[in-house]
């Protein structure tokens, strides 16, 4: 092929293009990603739209969808102006951090444990990795018995070792039942943080390890002021992950609880569930659905900015 | 081997003028019902078993010629875990029987569970991905027919006339002076108990509490003197379960959650806050609150969660089909050693009676079941609705011999003449405790039939439950709560 050399200075000095004009000179390449971007704007797009669009319908039980009536902003003050909301909202943020921060410190944990060689190291990480590979439905049914509140094995067990005189209640008491449902998540949920750290302590220099014990540093030293920091890329990267998997987080709570009792397990998530499906308020369960959409979406601007903050980080160091 | 007394409670509760004073209550005169509901005692089902030969293929045959080439898509509840075996087996042979008499049509069938199929059926209809023939539980019906998803469908489409069914059942496939469904089975429950924890209690092993203030005395007793849960309350949300146990005791307290126990309900008045309901709640609140006499984990319990616990000797009394009977012996077969054993003396000491009344004498029961619809074709995958399939697939299951044989464990076959069949009479031999059932049949309450039932069973009423039992509110804020929820459903509204 000829190039000729004319061309290169002509378009390298002319005037900055307009945003259609540079994406006229890119036409080849938007046409290859074309087929990409149609599947995005129908099986993303347009559903985001929809569901934004029906959140200003009113769709009583009684109607069909398309039946629905305009009512504005009504249904963000219906939500808003609700009790439950609010108490869900609550329950959201605590299963979420909660969830997220002991899913990650037992995964760093596990993490650091096994970055050690030992004996059977390698059929430890295959047995912590199960909670995470089982199905989620299997383990919330699984866990349900564990925790059954007249037959529960953790409850036998308590009572059989004179821990408590009767079996304690677990998911059937509105005290109880959101940490009882956060242990679960975590037990599913830690595993992931340990494969992402212990990935990430491969990254740690082992001359810095080196020089740090020969500088005298101890082991919680040498951990806090040089394996850390080199975790941080892969710490904000976990973290935003877990963060957003437990927002968006239904099996366990749903197949355990089904958001009850007196609502003091539901989620956002299945609070919306049940709404839309349950009782059939497609028109609220969307504007719920937006609140939450808005919410992870922000989660994600700071998982991007994280993670391009930690990659700068990693290339200067 | 067991002293299980065939129908003794019903023998002795149970007259024929006792039913037809039970009709009188709730059955509206207007309705001017074709079928004489005051003969439906147990002696009437027996003396009508296996007298009158039906001949499926042929009935069937008239309906949609046999050799009809054709497609039929259908969802319906299937088996679960709550259900005995001998069920599943009656699936098996009715699609087989079917697949053979009709070799042509491609029946393409789908079984939900009982919690799953209504969520489901509305996502699909949403998508105008819809089934053709849809098996939906009795509360359902009404709310796709009011949206215009079902087509008009009357027992005279298939062969059949409604003098066939039972009035109620029709009724639940009724919207604005049309039907959308045929009945498949109906069915009532009845109080279960465990004789042994009766008499280790101090109470008389063969009588069962008379009244639900009896039951939260017994099951005080129980918890007191055996250290066992007295009543297997049911309080899930999102579970039919919850309110097919908990309707019959605000009925029977004098509440309801509109007038649906009256004789010609409106539905106009919500009566879910009324004294008479509070009373209901509140007997649910002294056993689990008050007295903890039944077991703890009943919040998130389901009746298959119940079942265990019964054949493990942990639970004296619940209510439930007589299907539980032939669940309790395919539970049985998995148990071993000891456990074997006491499963062995729990079914021996297995007791069904009728359901307890109110302070009143008012005896109630859900009237429960499954109704067969046809959607309408713009709703359903395709576009399309092979009428003809679709005919015969519902002129199959709701014949006279198929109605019978798939509600052969648990309920009673939604065509009438199913109880004249020679499976009837082969049944009455064959599963236990067939006698109290029946013998509930008159007292029968449907539910409310619009649209918004499902909302106000599987939710609102669970929630008011729960929200008593826990604590989160006093039994009078949890039933105006619910109250205003409801009135909230009705005018679509709020939450």
């Amino acid at each position: 092929m000829t190039i000729r050399p004319t061309e290169v200075p002509a378009r390298a000095t002319a005037r900055p293009a307009g945003v259609f004009r540079r994406a006229w000179i890119h036409r080849a390449d938007y046409l290859y990603v074309l087929p990409a971007i149609v599947v995005m704007l129908i099986v993303i797009a347009y559903p985001v739209y929809y569901t934004i669009e029906l959140s200003f319908y009113n769709t009583p039980p009684s109607l069909q969808l398309r039946d629905k009536i305009f009512v504005g902003f009504d249904n963000y003050a219906i939500i808003l102006g609700s009790d439950v909301f609010w108490q869900v909202t609550l329950n959201t943020f605590i299963w979420t951090i909660v969830s997220t921060g002991c899913a990650y410190i037992l995964g760093l944990g596990c993490a650091l444990c096994l970055h050690r060689a030992f004996p059977g190291r390698a059929v430890m990480r295959a047995i912590l990795i199960i909670p995470w590979v089982i199905s989620a439905v299997a383990a919330a049914y699984i866990w349900k018995w564990i925790y059954h509140s007249n037959f529960g094995v953790i409850g036998a067990l308590l009572v059989e070792l004179g821990f408590a005189g009767r079996p304690p209640n677990f998911i059937d008491s509105v005290n109880s039942v959101l940490p009882s449902l956060i242990v679960v998540n975590v037990w599913r949920e830690f595993p992931f943080a340990m494969i992402m750290l212990a990935a990430g302590l491969q990254t740690v220099p082992d001359q810095l390890l080196r020089a740090a014990k020969v500088d005298g540093a101890g082991a919680w030293h040498s951990f806090w002021h040089v394996t850390f920091p080199h975790l941080r890329g892969v710490s904000i990267a976990t973290i935003l992950l877990l963060a957003v998997a437990n927002f968006n987080s239904f099996i366990v709570t749903w197949i355990m609880t089904g958001g009850g009792p007196a609502n003091a397990s539901h989620i956002w998530i299945t609070h919306i569930y049940e709404i839309a499906f349950g009782r059939q308020r497609w028109g609220i369960a969307a504007a719920y659905s937006v609140i939450l959409f808005l919410i992870v979406m922000s989660l994600g601007y700071f998982y991007v900015r994280g993670l391009g903050g930690a990659e700068k980080e990693g290339g200067a160091s | 081997m067991s002293k299980i007394h065939l129908g003794c409670a019903v023998r002795r509760g149970v007259s024929t003028a006792s039913i037809a004073a039970a009709l009188a209550v709730w059955w509206p005169a207007s309705a001017q019902s074709p079928v004489d509901l005051t003969k439906w005692s147990p002696e009437y089902v027996r003396s009508i078993a296996g007298t009158q030969e039906f001949d499926t293929a042929a009935d069937c045959g008239k309906v949609t010629p046999l050799n009809y080439r054709g497609r039929v898509s259908f969802w319906y509840q299937g088996a679960f875990e709550g259900d005995p075996d001998l069920l599943r087996q009656y699936y098996r042979d009715f699609f087989a029987t079917f697949r053979k008499t009709y070799p042509n049509i491609q029946l393409e069938d789908q079984a939900l569970t009982y919690n799953d199929l209504l969520d489901k059926f509305r996502t699909a209809l949403l998508g105008t991905a819809g089934p053709m023939v849809v098996r939906l539980q009795i509360l359902g019906g009404v709310e796709f027919a009011s949206k215009g998803y079902l087509q008009e469908l009357k027992p005279e489409d298939i062969g059949y006339t409604a003098q066939d069914f039972w009035p109620g059942a029709m009724k639940s496939n009724m919207w604005k002076g049309k039907t959308y469904g045929i009945p498949t089975n109906n069915e009532t429950m009845a109080l279960i108990w465990n004789a042994d924890l009766f008499k280790r209690a101090g109470l008389d092993p063969d009588k069962p509490p008379a009244t639900w203030d009896d039951v939260v005395r017994y099951s005080k007793q129980i918890k007191e003197k055996t250290g066992i849960a007295g009543y297997g309350l049911v309080a899930r949300k999102n579970a039919g379960n919850t309110p097919y146990r908990f309707m019959p005791q605000l009925w029977a307290y004098g509440g309801g959650v509109f007038d649906e126990a009256s004789a010609s309900p409106n539905y106009a008045q919500i009566q879910l806050n009324t004294a008479a309901s509070k009373r209901a709640l509140q007997a649910s609140y002294d056993m689990y609150v008050r007295d903890k006499s039944v077991p703890v984990s009943a919040l998130t319990n389901q009746q298959a969660d119940n079942q265990p616990l019964f054949l493990a000797g942990q639970l004296a009394m619940m209510i439930s089909h007589p299907s539980d009977y032939d669940v309790m012996l395919d539970l049985k077969k998995k148990a071993t050693g000891s456990d074997a054993q006491t499963a062995q003396n729990v079914i021996d000491n297995m007791r069904y009676g009728l359901i307890p009344t109110g302070p009143d004498g008012k005896r109630a029961v859900v009237f429960g079941g499954s109704n067969m619809h046809i959607l309408k074709p713009e709703y359903v995958d395709g576009g399309k609705v092979d009428q003809p399939a679709a005919k015969a697939l519902v002129c199959f299951w709701t014949s006279p011999e198929w109605s019978l044989k798939m509600a052969y464990a648990g309920s009673n076959p939604g065509n009438l003449n199913g109880f004249k069949t020679k499976w009837m009479k082969e049944r009455l031999e064959n599963i236990k405790f067939l006698d109290v059932t029946t013998a509930m049949l008159p007292y029968g309450i449907p539910f409310p039939t619009i649209p918004e039932t499902p909302e106000i069973m599987n939710i609102i009423v669970p929630d008011m439950l729960q929200n008593a039992l826990t604590g989160t509110m006093s039994v009078d804020q949890a039933a105006e709560d619910a109250a205003r929820k409801i009135r909230n459903v009705m005018s679509g509204g709020k939450l």
